[in-house]
C-alpha cells in the first residue's frame, strides 16, 4: 500500500535560528528514508530555512520564547512541510517579489520568501486560531522505479 | 548542533586569500561566514576569493552576507569575487536574479589570475 511508504516527523523548536538544524537534520532524514533526489531535496531544505527563519526573525516583535511547530510529511512522489506559529500575522502569498534593481546593487529584501515560491510545487496558508499555518509542498519523482515497484 | 552543515577552509594563493566554503550555508551557519569575510576584510586583505565548489545549497540568508561582505570590501578598497557557482547552486543565484550582482569568475585557477 502506498501509506506504508509515508514518513513523519513532528518537531517542536524555539524561536532561535541555532534550532534550525533540527529541522534540516529531520527533512534530510526522511529524505534519506524515502529516496528522495538531491536536487528536490535541497530545495526543500532551502525553502523549509527561507520560512522558518523568516518567521523567526520577524514573527515575534517583542522577542520572547516561542515556538514554532513542524510536521514533516514524506510521501512516495511528494514530501509536504506544515510549519505552524503564533506569531503576527504572515501570509508568504501575499509577500512583494524583491524589488529590481541596477546590477551590481541588488539588495535581498524579499529574497527569502520569493526563493520559497520558486523552490516549491505549492504554497498554502491560512490563519487559524490566531496562529500562521504555512504548508510547502515538494514533488519528486524517485531514485529507482525498481525500488517503488518494491515499496508499493 | 549545525558544526557538521558548513566547514570555512582558508588557503593563500599569492595575494589572495581564498575562503573555501563546503556543505550548506543558512540560517544557522550565515554568521559564520560573515565573521570570517568582515575579519579578512578588517584585516586588510585586499583580494578575496570566495569558493563556493563545494556548497551543496545556500539560502538566502547566505545571499545576503555575500552582499554585505561585498559592499564592505568595496568601502575597504578590497575586491571580494566568487568562483564555482555550479550545478544546484548557481540555479539558486538564477532564481534569486543574483547572478549580476557579484563578481563570479569559473575556476579557482581563472579567479586567483583575475584577482592577482
Amino acid at each position: 500500500m502506498p501509506q506504508s511508504t509515508a514518513r513523519t516527523a513532528e518537531i517542536v523548536i524555539r524561536n532561535d535560528m541555532a534550532e534550525l538544524a533540527n529541522l534540516r537534520d529531520s527533512l534530510e532524514r526522511i529524505g534519506a528514508e524515502l529516496g528522495v533526489p538531491g536536487k528536490p531535496l535541497m530545495q526543500l531544505q532551502v525553502a523549509l530555512d527561507e520560512i522558518a527563519s523568516n518567521a523567526i526573525k520577524y514573527g515575534w516583535p517583542d522577542g520572547g520564547n516561542h515556538k514554532l511547530f513542524v510536521r514533516i510529511t514524506g510521501q512516495q512522489d511528494r514530501i509536504e512541510v506544515e510549519i505552524v506559529d503564533d506569531g503576527r500575522e504572515f501570509d508568504p502569498r501575499d509577500a512583494p517579489p524583491p524589488e529590481p534593481q541596477p546590477a551590481g546593487r541588488r539588495r535581498p529584501g524579499g529574497l527569502d520568501i520569493h526563493m520559497v515560491k520558486e523552490l516549491v510545487d505549492r504554497l498554502e496558508y491560512e490563519r487559524v486560531g490566531g496562529r500562521n499555518r504555512t504548508v510547502v509542498t515538494k514533488r519528486y519523482a524517485r531514485r529507482r522505479a525498481s525500488e517503488r515497484r518494491t515499496l508499493i | 548542533m549545525s558544526n557538521s552543515a558548513l566547514s570555512i577552509e582558508q588557503f593563500h594563493s599569492g595575494v589572495v586569500r581564498i575562503v573555501a566554503l563546503k556543505g550548506r550555508v543558512d540560517s544557522t551557519s550565515a554568521n559564520d561566514v560573515m565573521a570570517c569575510l568582515s575579519n579578512l576584510i578588517s584585516g586588510g586583505e585586499k583580494a578575496i576569493l570566495v569558493d563556493l565548489g563545494g556548497l551543496l545549497y545556500l539560502t538566502s540568508a547566505a545571499f545576503r552576507v555575500l552582499l554585505v561582505a561585498t559592499d564592505e570590501a568595496e568601502r575597504g578598497a578590497a575586491r571580494l569575487a566568487l568562483c564555482n557557482v555550479i550545478g544546484h547552486v548557481r540555479e539558486l543565484f538564477e532564481m534569486g536574479g543574483l547572478l549580476d550582482a557579484f563578481t563570479i569568475h569559473g575556476s579557482r585557477e581563472e579567479a586567483v589570475d583575475r584577482l592577482s
